[in-house]
């Protein structure tokens, strides 16, 4: 088929406005499946994705449609991952493409990943669609919406569409506006292969199953290919297309959106945002400046049987089989056993690791508090970087430390822009900006208003999220992308236990919350850590000053008073019932410590 | 080989049940009780063999709902089955909410030379918060009665740590009891099962919980005061005059053989241990009627946990455990077999240890299960 009859494009949009839904609406009427084919939200084809209504792996699907000009059109559609934690996945979808939809939900109007999305489709230089979806719902406000689209983004109303994706009400002008609106892809196909990688899964029988969009030349079953960043060589095992399932073609050619087959064993080796090329050509200029994707949160993922250690291992090799953005590095913790600090791209991206660990494996997982990487200068010169709170240096020994800041972007509406404002300045927030989205009010809540700050990673990671949707009674919704490494004043705070310091609970924090945070972590165990033999003193501490204690008093009283005529097997029962008890019980300096008390201390924010 | 037993007899019937608790007893069956003593005998018939009875122990339950008669009865089947000592202690737990002059004279004469009476307390809030079907008066009353029918080895049960109770108020009730001269003190710290009412009371917040600090300070005044008056503190909850300790007990102590009969009785026998059903139904059934004796429970003890559970009995009496009794019956040096806890406890200091002899710290006797668990097998 020719470029010119070929639209390459994505669908953008803050999560649960509508993008899998519209992706399905798009492939049934096209054609490309029936109704009766279509199972609901056919491009989410991971359990936990439909669950969280997000998609995590980009795909691609080819549609066939005929348009107005009587002329048929190939429209591959690409699917990108709608969470910021993989913003980089997105971005280097959106090369693949010349246009995007981009999709706002009319009930809610724009929300904060709406306007990250948009700036990333802009910078990219994308054909922009935009659709206002739901308007079947009750609760719908297409004109407000569309006010904000022109006032915020500039796109006038006369270029928006209005439809449902779910009853499929104004879904099909939109095919004729991708037609239209959406420039054909450039590239030349008589050129030198160079196609982009902008997902990859792998396959237990293929190998690697790349995901490209070839820009110039064309790739056939048979050629010789090398990856661009690390020279890889490949032998092309399979060409196709989705539509939506894999169908196998003979060659794919310069415009077009495909996968092919390439029998390497690991993702890791074929990264999204690598550029693929012929293996003797003289190609050296990749389609896209391309990086790994940094890890910014880590934590340690320990199995709460020791036992299980062995298949937690295998379990995270496979799981980064098909996530190269997923880091592992074993480690041991005196309390916890041996286990693995992991890194992720964000919190979800952390989430859904767990739950794929815990649901795919079978396994009962204890995972750390996450926390971010530090860069330490030491007063002896030496620079560090630190993943692991507990190998925080002493404050004695730190001449600098620097930790990651990310900008953040909340839409709100405006009363509740102060209680907002107390939870971003108590989290070390900065504020920036803040910008009206538009002139009408939401109900009695006020006008919707952008609030923008900076503020240091580490405070994101463990409420944040959920103060600030419960600050806003849930109408808040948040962005934020990395800005880089700034200096800060941090600390560590050791918690100990009967005068034994407990690794796990090693916290960085600013020292002036160090007697807060350490007299919530020390008031919590207290309750948690029954009464021993002798008193127990809970201590939390920066270097050797003590900031906060709490003591449990020596228990007193256990004893089994009355044997009622002669049943000592109920007594025995009773004690072999207290034995079986101790023996689940970590023992940290002599004191029996319940399993609970860790798993609730780590969740303490 | 006969040797000797002591005899537990169980009557599982009140009037109404203690809101404390969850023992096996049944409300408004006492039209079975008839039928309940043919059981006993009968079942007594099928167990005994020719072990002579050194002590007898009629525990419930609520005993003293029986007829007085039905106990001389049931005692006079039992002489006239079993080899009964001359001077056995016979036993019987006594509720004063349900006695007379009458009921004790009777037997008294049929055999009873031990009394237990249930009083709990002499405060009269407190008895209504348990739920206790008798009154202080009540009580007094029928120590008064026992006494003036020659019963001269009385035992009071008296129950402390109860919800919200002061030092104060458990230090009237108890020497308010010592004024009544018994012979004998069983004191226990209120202990609550899930399915109790006063538990439900407690989780339902319409009830102060038990606070075992208190608990503890209790038991703490309760040696002071028992030892200033003459008591010997000869096991965790039990003290008596000198001469007067429960020889019935003692038998569990000592981890000697008993056989239980009636009712949710519990048997120590041949190294077996055994429990019959608690249910009523069932257990009147295999006795007076169709089905045959099934016990709930046999349990063949090995020689390593009758070892581990020679030791936790024998550490809850004051004597403590002698290493050369044990040496005797088991032919092991409990010294060395449990050297590691025996340290471990004595580090503690809830165990003492001198010349082959171990017995509980006061404060270990208040943490007694901290040091009986460590000592079960593995």
């Amino acid at each position: 088929m020719e470029q010119a009859q070929t639209r390459n494009f994505c669908i953008i949009a803050h999560i649960d406005h509508g993008k899998s839904t519209l992706a399905d609406r798009l492939i049934e009427l096209t054609g490309t499946l029936r109704h009766e084919e279509m199972s609901e939200q056919v491009m989410d084809n991971m359990e936990l994705e439909r669950e969280r209504g997000i998609t995590i792996k980009a795909k691609a699907v080819r549609l066939h449609y005929k348009a107005s000009d009587g002329k048929d059109y190939r429209l591959n559609l690409v699917d990108t991952p709608g969470h910021v934690d993989f913003s980089y996945e997105v971005s280097r979808t959106l090369v693949a493409c010349e246009g995007a939809i981009l999709v706002i939900d009319a009930t809610q109007g724009i929300q904060a990943q709406t306007l990250a999305n948009t700036y990333l489709a802009m910078e990219h230089n994308l054909e922009v669609i935009p659709v206002i979806n739901k308007i079947d719902l009750p609760g719908s406000e297409p004109q407000r919406v569309l006010d904000e689209i022109q006032s915020v983004l500039g796109y006038k109303a006369s270029d928006t569409l209005l439809m449902s994706a779910k009853t499929g009400e104004g879904v099909p002008p939109l095919l004729e506006e991708i037609v239209h609106r959406i420039p054909p892809p450039k590239g030349d196909p008589s050129k030198p292969l160079r196609a982009l990688i902008f997902d990859s899964r792998y396959d237990a029988y293929k190998g690697v199953i790349a995901y490209l969009r070839v820009v110039d030349g064309r790739v056939a079953k048979g050629d010789m290919l090398r990856l661009m960043s690390n020279n890889t060589q490949l032998e092309v095992l399979e060409v196709g297309y989705f539509a939506p399932q894999p169908v196998a073609s003979d060659v794919l050619s310069s415009g077009d959106v495909g996968y092919i087959a390439t029998g390497l064993k690991s993702v890791v080796e074929c990264r999204v945002g690598d550029t693929v090329t012929t293996f003797d050509g003289n190609v050296n200029e990749p389609l896209i400046g391309y990086h790994l994707p940094k890890p910014m949160v880590f934590a340690g993922i320990y199995t709460t049987q020791a036992e299980d250690f062995k298949e937690l291992r295998e379990a995270i090799e496979k799981l980064n089989l098909n996530d190269a953005s997923l880091t592992y590095e074993p480690e041991t913790s005196p309390i916890l056993g041996y286990g693995f600090r992991c890194g992720f791209l964000g919190l979800l991206h952390l989430d859904i690791v767990r739950e794929r660990l815990e649901r795919e494996f079978g396994l009962s997982l204890l995972v750390t508090a996450p926390g971010v990487t530090f860069n330490i200068t030491k007063t002896n010169g030496e620079q560090i970087t630190i993943t692991n709170p507990d190998d925080f240096p002493e404050p004695n020994d730190i001449e600098k430390t620097e930790e990651p800041w990310v900008k953040i972007s909340i839409i709100t509406p405006s009363s509740f822009i102060g209680t907002l404002m107390e939870l971003l300045s108590e989290s070390e927030g900065i504020y920036k900006y803040t910008e009206y989205l538009s002139h009408q009010s939401i109900g009695d809540l006020g006008q919707r208003v952008r609030l923008e700050y900076e503020m240091p990673l580490r405070n994101m990671l463990t409420t944040f999220y959920d103060q600030m949707k419960s600050r806003s009674r849930g109408y808040a919704s948040l962005d934020y992308e990395l800005i880089g490494f700034r200096e800060g004043k941090l600390v560590k705070l050791v918690v100990m236990i009967n005068e034994m310091p407990v690794d796990a609970f090693s916290r960085i924090i600013p020292p002036d919350k160090a007697h807060d945070v350490g007299k919530a972590m020390v008031t919590k165990l207290r309750h948690l850590i029954p009464r021993q033999l002798f008193k127990v003193p809970l201590q939390a501490a920066v270097g050797s000053r003590i900031v906060a204690r709490e003591d449990i008093a020596a228990l007193r009283k256990d004893v089994l008073a009355k044997c009622y005529g002669g049943d000592i097997t109920r007594k025995r029962k009773l004690l072999e019932k207290q034995k079986e008890g101790k023996k689940k019980m970590k023992n940290i300096g002599r004191v029996e410590v319940p399993k609970e008390a860790f798993l609730d201390v780590l969740k303490l924010g | 080989m006969s040797s000797d037993i002591a005899l537990y007899v169980h009557v599982p019937f009140c009037r109404r049940k203690c809101r404390y608790c969850s023992f096996i007893s049944y409300e408004q069956r006492e039209r079975d009780i008839p039928r309940y003593l043919e059981a006993l005998k009968k079942e007594l018939k099928l167990r005994y063999h020719d072990d002579s009875i050194r002590t007898i122990y009629i525990g419930g339950g609520t005993p003293s709902l029986l007829k007085a008669s039905d106990i001389a009865d049931l005692l006079s089947a039992i002489s006239g089955l079993c080899q009964l000592d001359k001077d056995a202690e016979i036993s019987i737990e006594v509720n004063p909410g349900t006695v007379d002059q009458n009921f004790f004279q009777t037997i008294r004469k049929a055999g009873v030379n031990r009394l237990s009476l249930g009083i709990q307390s002499l405060n009269d809030d407190e008895l209504a918060i348990m739920g206790r079907i008798h009154t202080s008066i009540q009580a007094r009353e029928a120590v008064r009665l026992a006494r003036s029918e020659g019963f001269d080895n009385i035992n009071l049960d008296l129950i402390y740590g109860l919800p919200a109770q002061t030092k104060e108020a458990w230090q009237y009730s108890l020497e308010e009891a010592i004024a009544l001269e018994p012979e004998h003190l069983s004191l226990y710290a209120l202990t609550l099962e899930e399915d109790t009412p006063m538990q439900k009371m407690i989780d339902d917040g319409l009830m102060t919980k038990i606070d075992p600090d208190m608990a503890a300070d209790q038991y703490e005044i309760a040696e002071d005061l028992l030892e200033k008056h003459g008591y010997i503190h000869y096991e965790i909850s039990n003290w008596a005059k000198p001469g007067y300790p429960c020889r019935h007990n003692l038998v569990y102590w000592y981890n000697l053989p008993y056989l239980g009969i009636g009712a949710a009785a519990h048997s120590c026998i041949n190294g077996h241990r055994i429990a019959n059903t608690g249910n009523l139904d069932k257990y009147l059934a295999e006795f007076t009627g169709e089905n045959s004796w099934s016990p709930e429970l046999d349990e063949k003890i090995s020689r390593e946990l009758e070892i581990a559970e020679s030791v936790i009995l024998g550490l809850r009496l004051a004597e403590g455990v002698q290493q050369v009794i044990l040496k005797n019956r088991f032919g092991v040096n409990i010294m060395d077999r449990f050297r590691r806890q025996i340290k471990e406890m004595s580090d503690a200091g809830l165990l003492i240890q001198d010349d082959g002899h171990i017995s509980l710290t006061p404060r270990g006797r208040l943490l007694s299960n901290e040091v009986f668990w460590r000592f079960l097998p593995e």
